[in-house]
């Protein structure tokens, strides 16, 4: 990853972090404020709600009463006989805009009852049992009725003539006409659970309509309250639908918990408007974070741009072109940086110029002295013949045509030495450019082998090869390459003086081929290795140093590779690349 | 002083004259509650076709209205009352209110109705000839639990109130005053006894159905349903239920003679016949034997009883079977 693209995530991720904190923020903040909001909603339709409960409870004292003060029920109080009375209830209870009543004799016997008729002189001993009912108020009751249970806000009321007492006990069932009398906001409804059974009952969860819809949603909420009779929230549901109850038990004259008030708020507003606020979010994130990355791509490009320029101008320099320069910036770090590189390039390239002056230099020394090394060979025996011959035709004249002869044919053969050197080094000069065909390198590692077999049985060396059965030939100058094979094998007889073994390996690699031929002389050392390949160094006493640096020369020549490696005592292996 | 008095004490005896001599003519308004919804007018009794004979029918709409007109060529000679004009289906409350406004000369009264009238009106009432009856289906095949439903049944309570006492409590299929032993058929409720017999039942069965026809039969069949639960029987209430598995049945005794009552009544019940029975213990062990599978459960024998217009004479126009006698009748007042 480079310096620019982790500088570019780095601040990518910076921007995201910082819009993804500010929404956060903000939706959280306004979520608080719209939980505060609801329940203040709830408390106020819950306070309503109780509103309406107490107004409903008086309402019903009022008619309950009413009816204990008329003139009917005082006159079933004076009856000797209540059964002409049996259906008085449903009137009364009807022109009292009662749901339920029921008229009570003074022994807890049913007269008459609106809301069962069927259950004259069946026993009302709560009545009977209870004290003052004027003082008692309005309260809450669970009443039987033929085809069930109702849960009804009731009151009691008492007609008396003189010893003689007639109850009446009347109410308004809490059903779904009562909730639908109830006044709500929008977004708002109200439930009412009737707590008659053991195990939750669905049909009694029941709202302005009729039975709840999904009534399994508030099952929890509402065990929670039957378990442990207290108010409690609870949001039901989720998405757009989620609501949040508060749930009110609803507790009888005993404390029994006869129902469950369920006021439930809508959280779809507020829902919507988190969504609201997430897509805004996710739009200006988007955008910012665009903005954030086009930003920070120009700032990167403008901070890693002199260090792109000073990369690249290093892997020019690195590439060999060494007098390369980069554009001094401002006066910061990177123009510091950029002066330093420059100054180094500068550097770099004298300390180049003078190594190439001291290297030519060395050059010339060492080609003089080799010359002069290969020319006192051949010149010393030349002078020793001549002075021979001179010697001769001073002191031995009879001699002189047989010392004549031998000596001519020393001076020639000198004169033929000192040809062959001058030809070598002419050879190097002027080196020609490869005819490339294609080429079998294993045929030509194969017979230069075998050409060199005399002198392996005469160095005590035995010659290996191990070369790959299906090798891709090549495009080569195979003259060339002999030339190459060849002096690499003298180098390596040379380098085994007692006697070892030679390996000549090929093998294909990357499209080409890879050879490598080993000896196991005495090695050299590492600095003999870096200056192997330079031209008229050698290793040896003789030899003019040219075979290894036209070998390279060669190898160069067919955008091959050549190198040496090699540890003292373990040997040397020369190794090419040709593609 | 003394022709001003003579003349006030013969202007009082010919107005008592006047008040108690038949008059002819006028139109006799009677409303029932039954509704006779066919083509043709009944022909068998009580009620209508009991005119067959003194009147002729002159206009049938079945199930509105009725109309007899009086026939010159009665065997007992031509009615008083021109025509009498029956009509049909009118709730009893509608009915007590119409003869309390006069629209009515003849309706009849239910128990509440009769309890009101008794003190200010004028009642006919026969003797006790409707049967009223709980009718178990064939498919109530365990006796113990027909048995509990007798047992659980308040007769009491339901005389007292929904009755008005009016009728009696019956244990019998016939009336006392037919049989002279009705009252040796018990009639005591017994919740305790009714529980211990329906505990041995399988839940399943203690769940019964019981249909009614006439709507004022609903509170009756509700408080039997209500007595039913306390001897823990689950019993649905509905009228005109074909398949349920108890009816609450009306029937008519439209004989005074004890065995021929008695057989139809059996047959009426869907009871077998009973074995000819010419003394009263033949006849006691006869009606007996009907009762003894609680197949049916008597509850009470009613009478018939109508509310009359004070302008009505020559009554009463019922006889003790309920049989209507409009031939002697007349109107005070004829109406224009």
């Amino acid at each position: 990853m480079t310096f620019r693209t982790r500088l570019l995530w780095i601040v990518t991720v910076a921007v995201v972090a910082s819009v993804g904190l500010v929404e956060w923020l903000v939706a959280r903040t306004t979520r608080d404020a719209f939980e505060r909001a609801e329940t203040q909603r709830v408390n106020a339709l819950v306070a309503q709600s109780q509103r309406e409960f107490a107004r409903r409870g008086e309402a019903v004292v009022r008619a309950v009463q009413a009816v204990a003060a008329s003139e009917a029920a005082l006159n079933i109080a004076l009856a000797s006989d209540y059964a002409p009375y049996y259906s008085e209830a449903s009137a009364l209870a009807s022109a009292n805009g009662l749901d339920l009543l029921e008229l009570v004799a003074g022994d807890g016997s049913i007269i008459s009852s609106a809301e069962w008729p069927a259950r004259f002189g069946y026993k009302e001993d709560w009545l009977a049992n209870t004290g003052d009912w004027k003082a008692r108020g309005a309260f809450l009751r669970r009443e039987e009725l033929g085809d069930g249970y109702t849960l009804a806000m009731a009151a009691v009321g008492e007609a008396r003539a003189g010893d003689r007492v007639v109850y009446v006990a009347g109410g308004q069932r809490l059903d779904r006409d009562f909730l639908s009398t109830l006044v709500l906001p929008e977004g708002m409804r109200v439930l009412l659970y009737r707590n008659f059974a053991a195990p939750f009952s669905p049909p009694e969860l029941i709202g302005p309509t009729g039975p709840e819809a999904q009534p399994a949603l508030l099952m929890p909420l509402i065990e929670e309250v039957r378990r442990n009779p207290r108010e409690v929230d609870q949001t039901v549901g989720s998405g757009t639908s989620a609501e949040i109850f508060h749930a009110r038990p609803l507790l009888g004259s005993a404390n029994e918990l006869l129902g469950v008030l369920l006021v439930g708020s809508s959280r779809r507003d507020l829902v919507q408007m988190e969504t609201s606020l997430r897509n805004i979010g996710v739009v200006l994130g988007a955008g910012g974070i665009l903005i954030g990355i086009a930003l920070s791509w120009w700032a990167t490009a403008r901070v890693t741009r002199p260090v792109r320029v000073l990369a690249e101008s290093a892997q020019k320099v690195a590439a060999g072109n060494w007098d390369t320069t980069v554009e001094v910036g401002p006066e910061d770090e990177i123009g510091q940086l950029a002066r330093a590189f420059n100054r180094m390039t500068q550097e770099l390239v004298a300390q180049r110029e003078r190594l190439v002056q001291a290297e030519r230099v060395a050059a010339w020394r060492e080609l003089a002295r080799r010359l002069a090394h290969e020319l006192k060979n051949p010149l010393f025996p030349l002078q020793i013949t001549v002075e021979n011959m001179q010697r001769a035709r001073a002191q031995a004249p009879e001699q002189f045509d047989e010392v004549f002869r031998e000596g001519t044919g020393t001076l020639l053969a000198e004169l033929a030495n000192l040809k062959q050197i001058i030809g070598r080094f002419s050879d190097f000069s002027k080196m020609p450019a490869p005819q490339k065909q294609t080429l079998d390198m294993n045929e030509l590692v194969t017979g230069t082998i075998k050409f060199f077999e005399p002198q392996f049985a005469s160095a005590h060396i035995a010659a290996k090869t191990d070369l790959a059965p299906h090798l891709p030939p090549i495009s080569a100058d195979p003259e060339q390459m002999t030339r190459v094979l060849r002096n690499l094998v003298l180098n390596a007889i040379d380098a085994m003086p007692q006697g070892g073994v030679l390996l000549v390996k090929t093998a294909a690699r990357n499209g080409g081929i890879h050879m490598e031929i080993a000896d196991s002389g005495q090695g050299l050392t590492p600095e003999e290795c870096d200056r192997l390949f330079t031209p008229y160094y050698t290793t040896k006493t003789h030899g003019t140093g040219l075979g290894l640096a036209i070998v390279q020369s060669v190898i160069s020549d067919h955008q091959g590779r050549i190198w040496v490696e090699s540890q003292p005592g373990k040997g040397t292996a020369f190794r090419i690349d040709l593609g | 002083m003394f022709l001003r008095w003579f003349a006030l004490l013969s202007a009082a005896v010919v107005w008592a004259q006047a008040a108690t001599r038949p008059h002819y003519g006028g139109t006799l308004r009677v409303e029932v509650e039954a509704s006779i919804e066919t083509a043709d007018p009944p022909q068998a009794g009580p009620g209508m076709a009991d005119l067959s004979g003194a009147f002729s029918v002159t206009r049938w709409e079945g199930g509105r209205v009725a109309i007899y007109s009086a026939n010159e060529d009665a065997p007992g000679g031509r009615p008083y009352l021109d025509s009498v004009e029956i009509q049909m289906g009118r709730p009893l409350r509608e009915q007590a209110i119409d003869l309390e406004l006069k629209k009515a000369d003849v309706a009849d009264l239910g128990p509440n109705e009769a309890r009101r009238a008794v003190a200010s009106r004028k009642i006919w009432a026969s003797a006790p000839v409707r049967l009223l009856a709980l009718v178990f289906s064939e498919r109530i095949l365990d006796a113990r639990l027909r048995e509990a439903l007798a047992l659980a049944v308040d007769r009491s309570a339901i005389h007292n109130v929904l009755l008005q006492r009016q009728g009696e409590i019956a244990g019998a299929l016939l009336p006392q005053w037919i049989s002279g032993h009705a009252f040796l058929f018990p009639t005591a409720a017994d919740a305790a006894r009714a529980r211990g017999l329906t505990a041995a039942l399988p839940p399943p069965s203690r769940a019964l159905t019981l249909s009614f026809e006439a709507p004022a039969l609903r509170p009756i069949a509700e408080r039997i349903a209500l007595n039913a639960r306390d001897a823990g029987l689950a019993v649905s209430v509905s009228q005109r239920n074909a398949g349920a598995d108890i009816r609450l049945v009306e029937e008519r005794i439209a004989d005074a003679q004890p065995w021929r009552a008695l057989t139809s009544l059996a047959v009426a019940l869907g009871l077998p016949q009973p074995v000819r029975a010419d003394s009263p213990e033949d006849l006691y062990s006869a009606e007996r034997a009907l009762l003894e599978s609680f197949r049916v459960i008597p509850l009470f024998h009613l009478p018939d009883v109508y509310g009359v217009n004070p302008r009505v004479k020559g009554g009463p126009g019922i006889t003790p079977l309920g049989r209507w006698r409009f031939s002697d009748l007349w109107l005070e007042t004829v109406r224009p």
